[in-house]
């Protein structure tokens, strides 16, 4: 049987073997689960071939799936992290209720996600991308909470970027008579010239996925609401589909000949507008969610919205369109889907051994689960783009890309502020779970089991992996880069540049740390080693006087309350609140529209006799 | 071999000078304060004894793992920082890694010691320490505007993000930075009070009523390794300045131009070290809020007109 066919029955027999057996328990459904992505996982990486595709029809429509340089980064991504995630699932979801529905649905969206990175004709593409906000709609929804906010609000953005997909995908058919992805791109579907409507109609689409503003008010309730160990998914790679068509389409829209055309001028300069309203929206998008991010008492709503932060950083480099800045967008997206995924493993994990994960009320777990807190520790670096983890890299190619080709000075400070503020929430992150007081309600918590540690140190290895060798990346990138219409991508194995000519040698860098690391290391612990005494929390000097037995030392509630009041104005203005002055107006239409349609026999024969009334009057001027 | 031979010693060099002058000056900012309040103060080798005293200390106090490592990740900060950074122009002794790093990784190097500190703070649990955190990063949100603005409007008007080059431009056209650009430099300097803590926005350590903010944990071995640190940094961040706007220092690689260049270095960087010291003394302290507003303001404005000027 063909590959395809192949991976795509594994994951769909996958869950609904897991659904049935979920009857029985929730191991084996979750081991089911895991051995079924596993092994789709396996046969993706070693038995399909880049560039090879399959041809069949369906109901008199002609489909086309395959696999091309670019999708198999976005595979990277998705079968990767979704082997990592649906192994840590086992345990995560041990003692839970409706394991089975969970299972079904998560392995249904990783299947939705395999059959977008294959599809090769719009149809296939819609039908996958349905099944996997189907899917995932229906785990947000799944703990039964919120569903009225959070899960409407989710199907109302998601209905909005499906219309305005199938909308697109009707006009390229009308215009173009095909169904076929690569057949509409050199037709000039998306060069923005001949046509506005469907790259924006697209984008839109797209970009509810990827949570660009103002598309994004959907995601922190969502992101929060999903069962942790699905958020790793859905975070971690599904937003990825979203930045995966907006590379596709602002990949072709930017890279394409517009030599010769008389309307050469202008439609340059509309893509310039285009390229920059997409860019500051990202920023903005960066910016507000990292406000609110730092304001968060919950660690999972807090890396939720640093996601969508992080999201507008992916944006704001895929809309420079130069080589720099869209290898930096595609190397943010993998490192993002490795950290990001990290993180939501660490709240998981939090999650499940001390029964919450509001900082609040928890603290100082430091000892308690060391390796939770390596990898949280390493996740949280790469996540501030502090040398020398991945997140450096792709943080530096963003902003010379913004610098040295893209022109946008003002943009980069955006960027650089969000970012900065950034520092304010990851610290917030590990002291409100790790750090500060170890209190006595925390006591008898303990490491997580090894199936969830196991998939965090691995993404932890491979942060400090892809910060020394981002040429591993870059491989993949830069091919997936010629799929998308850039000539001569170059890259090296562990050297930066810019178009200037400027260099980011991390070999030197890495050596560099590692000889300090070492020396001050060893000086600082071996220097009066046996003098050296460990205390606990409690054995402090609070300015010279000794604290109570009983009495409470942790500091949690109001965190930044000086930057807060410092940054008042910024947090004045909400886009949930503009959705929702929309979503009034819309009432009040509909009810001005109640006034018409009053649902009374007796209004709606008045009506017919005004109307013959009225023609009747107007008899000589309408019928002449 | 030799060369490496070369740049190893070299690199101990540069350790040594940062450590040496960084302390010097911390003792020499005493003193002075001291007399301007009045005072007799201390001599100007006093943090030279703090230290050893630090260091001599037969038992220490951690707090668990984070507390151990803070010093660490200080001193791997300021380390790698200052092998990135060009002390003397031209000149063989100081060669380090110049050439490989930019701007922008000076940025976020910069801030791995702060975050390391920040963690071991955290762990102490000491509820001072982490307010003095917050009020630390905060702050720095405040004033990274308008110094990143002041180094964005560098690199773009002369369309580099090299330390080096920039200092070689400097030497080319014989005109300083703080000259070609005024609006940057200006906006930097505002941005390098907040960077060094003196009143008015010392209140993040806030001796009074904070216990030395974040650090008030911390004793013995780390609390010196953690001040050896400091004055690295306190080194790094004048030089830094002093490279990118008063053109740097250096002459060649002769023992005489090297010991002039060292002269000249430590005039420009001892010079520009007394303007947060001297705004210092004639300023009350600000809240935290106050603090950031007063970088988002004023300086904040100059990095624009900077970044403006740049273009055009």
């Amino acid at each position: 049987m063909n590959s395809f066919f192949l991976i795509l029955l594994i994951l769909f027999a996958g869950a609904g073997l897991s659904f049935v057996l979920g009857k029985i328990s929730s191991i084996i459904s979750g081991t089911v689960a895991f051995l079924s992505i596993a092994a789709a996982s396996a046969l993706f990486f070693t038995q399909i071939e880049m560039g090879s595709f399959i041809e069949f029809s369906l109901g008199g429509i002609q489909l086309q799936w395959g696999l091309n340089s670019y999708g198999y980064l976005f595979g990277i991504i998705v079968l990767g992290l979704g082997t990592l995630a649906s192994l840590y699932s086992i345990s995560y979801m041990q003692n839970k209720e409706r394991t089975s529905g969970f299972y079904f649905n998560f392995v249904l969206v990783i299947a939705g996600m395999t059959g977008i990175i294959f599809a090769n004709d719009f149809i296939s593409f819609f039908i996958f991308w349905e099944i996997m906000t189907w899917a995932s709609y229906l785990i947000i929804i799944y703990s039964g909470k919120n569903v009225k906010k959070i899960g409407i609000k989710y199907m109302i953005f998601s209905a909005i970027g499906a219309y305005s997909m199938l909308t697109a995908i009707v006009m390229i058919k009308g215009q173009y008579d095909t169904f076929l992805i690569s057949d509409a791109i050199n037709a000039g579907a998306f060069n923005f010239i001949d046509n506005i409507y469907i790259p924006i109609l697209l984008l839109i689409g797209f970009g509810v996925k990827a949570a660009t503003m103002p598309l994004h008010v959907w995601a922190p309730g969502a992101y929060n609401n999903a069962p942790t160990s699905f958020t790793v998914i859905f975070s971690g790679a599904m937003s990825k589909m979203g930045v995966l068509g907006m590379g596709l389409v602002l990949g072709h829209m930017f890279t394409a000949d517009r030599s010769g055309s008389l309307t050469n001028f202008f439609s340059g300069f509309s893509v310039i507008y285009l390229q920059q309203t997409i860019g500051w929206l990202g920023g903005i998008t960066a910016v507000i969610a990292t406000l609110y991010a730092l304001i968060q008492d919950d660690a999972k709503k807090l890396l939720a919205y640093s996601s969508i932060a992080q999201l507008g950083y992916i944006t704001v480099g895929l809309a420079t369109g130069t080589k720099l800045g869209v290898m930096a967008a595609l190397f943010l997206a993998v490192v993002h889907g490795i950290f990001k995924g990290a993180l939501f493993m660490v709240v998981g994990a939090v999650e499940r051994q001390a029964g919450t994960t509001d900082m609040t009320k928890i603290s100082g777990l430091i000892r308690k689960m060391p390796f939770t807190f390596l990898t949280a520790l390493i996740s949280i670096i790469a996540l501030a783009g502090i040398p020398p983890l991945g997140g450096f890299v792709g943080k530096w190619m963003l902003y010379e890309a913004l610098i040295t080709e893209s022109n946008s000075y003002f943009l980069v400070i955006v960027i650089f502020f969000s970012s900065t503020a950034a520092f304010l929430y990851s610290y917030r992150f590990l002291f409100g779970l790790f750090l500060g007081q170890e209190e006595k309600e925390t006591e008898q918590v303990k490491e997580a089991p090894i199936t969830m540690i196991i998939p965090m140190l691995v993404l932890a290895i491979l942060l400090v992996i892809t910060g020394a060798f981002p040429g591993l990346i870059f491989s993949p990138i830069a091919t997936a880069m010629e799929f998308i219409g850039f000539k001569d991508v170059t890259w090296n194995m562990s050297v930066l540049n810019n178009v200037w000519g400027n260099e980011m040698n991390l070999t030197y860098l890495g050596i560099t740390i590692g000889v300090v690391f070492v020396s001050i290391f060893a000086f600082i612990t071996l220097k009066g080693l046996k003098g050296t005494r460990y205390v606990g929390t409690k054995d402090i000097s609070t300015s010279g006087e000794i604290p109570y037995e009983n009495e409470n030392l942790t500091f949690q509630i109001n965190f930044f309350q000086p930057f807060v009041r410092a940054a008042a104005p910024m947090y004045k203005r909400s886009m949930n609140k503009i959705w929702n002055e929309l979503g009034n107006g819309l009432e009040a239409l509909f009810n001005f529209t109640r006034k018409i349609y009053t649902g009374n026999g007796q209004t709606y024969a008045l009506f017919v006799v005004i109307f013959l009334v009225l023609m009747l009057l107007f008899k000589d001027t309408l019928f002449v | 071999m030799e060369d490496l031979g070369i740049k190893i010693i070299g690199a101990l060099l540069t350790v040594i000078l940062a450590f040496t002058v960084g302390m010097t000056y911390g003792g020499i900012v005493r003193k002075l304060t001291a007399r301007v309040q009045n005072r007799r103060g201390p001599v100007i080798w006093q943090n030279f004894l703090d230290l050893l005293k630090l260091q001599s200390k037969k038992t220490n106090i951690a707090h668990g793992f984070m507390g151990h490592m803070a010093p660490v990740w200080i001193i791997i900060s300021a380390g790698t920082v200052l092998m990135f950074i060009p002390i003397l122009n031209g000149n063989l002794w100081f060669p380090n890694l110049t050439f490989h790093g930019d701007l922008i990784f000076l940025l976020y190097m910069m801030v791995f010691g702060s975050l390391g500190m920040a963690l071991g703070a955290g762990q102490t649990g000491n509820p001072n320490s982490a307010i003095g955190v917050t009020r630390g990063l905060s702050q720095m949100v405040g004033f990274e505007i308008p110094f990143v603005l002041a180094l964005v409007a560098l690199m773009v008007q002369y369309k580099t993000t090299s330390i080096q080059d920039i200092m070689d431009i400097q030497a080319q056209t014989g005109t300083w930075m703080m000259f070609a650009n005024p609006f940057a430099f200006l906006a930097a300097l505002f941005a390098s009070l907040g960077m060094f803590r003196y009143s008015p926005f010392d209140i993040v350590g806030a001796p009074a009523e904070l216990a030395s903010g974040p650090v008030s944990e911390f004793g013995g071995k780390y609390l010196g390794t953690m001040m050896s640190g400091g004055s690295i940094f306190a080194f790094i961040k004048l030089t830094l300045y002093v490279d990118l706007f008063m053109g740097g220092a250096g002459f060649g690689t002769g023992i005489l131009a090297t010991i002039m260049g060292l002269g000249i270095l430590l005039l420009k960087t001892f010079s520009l070290y007394m303007v947060p010291v001297f705004y210092g003394w004639i300023s009350p302290r600000y809240r935290t809020e106050q603090a950031i507003r007063y970088f988002w303001g004023w300086p904040t404005a100059l990095g624009v007109i900077a970044v403006i000027w740049a273009i055009f």
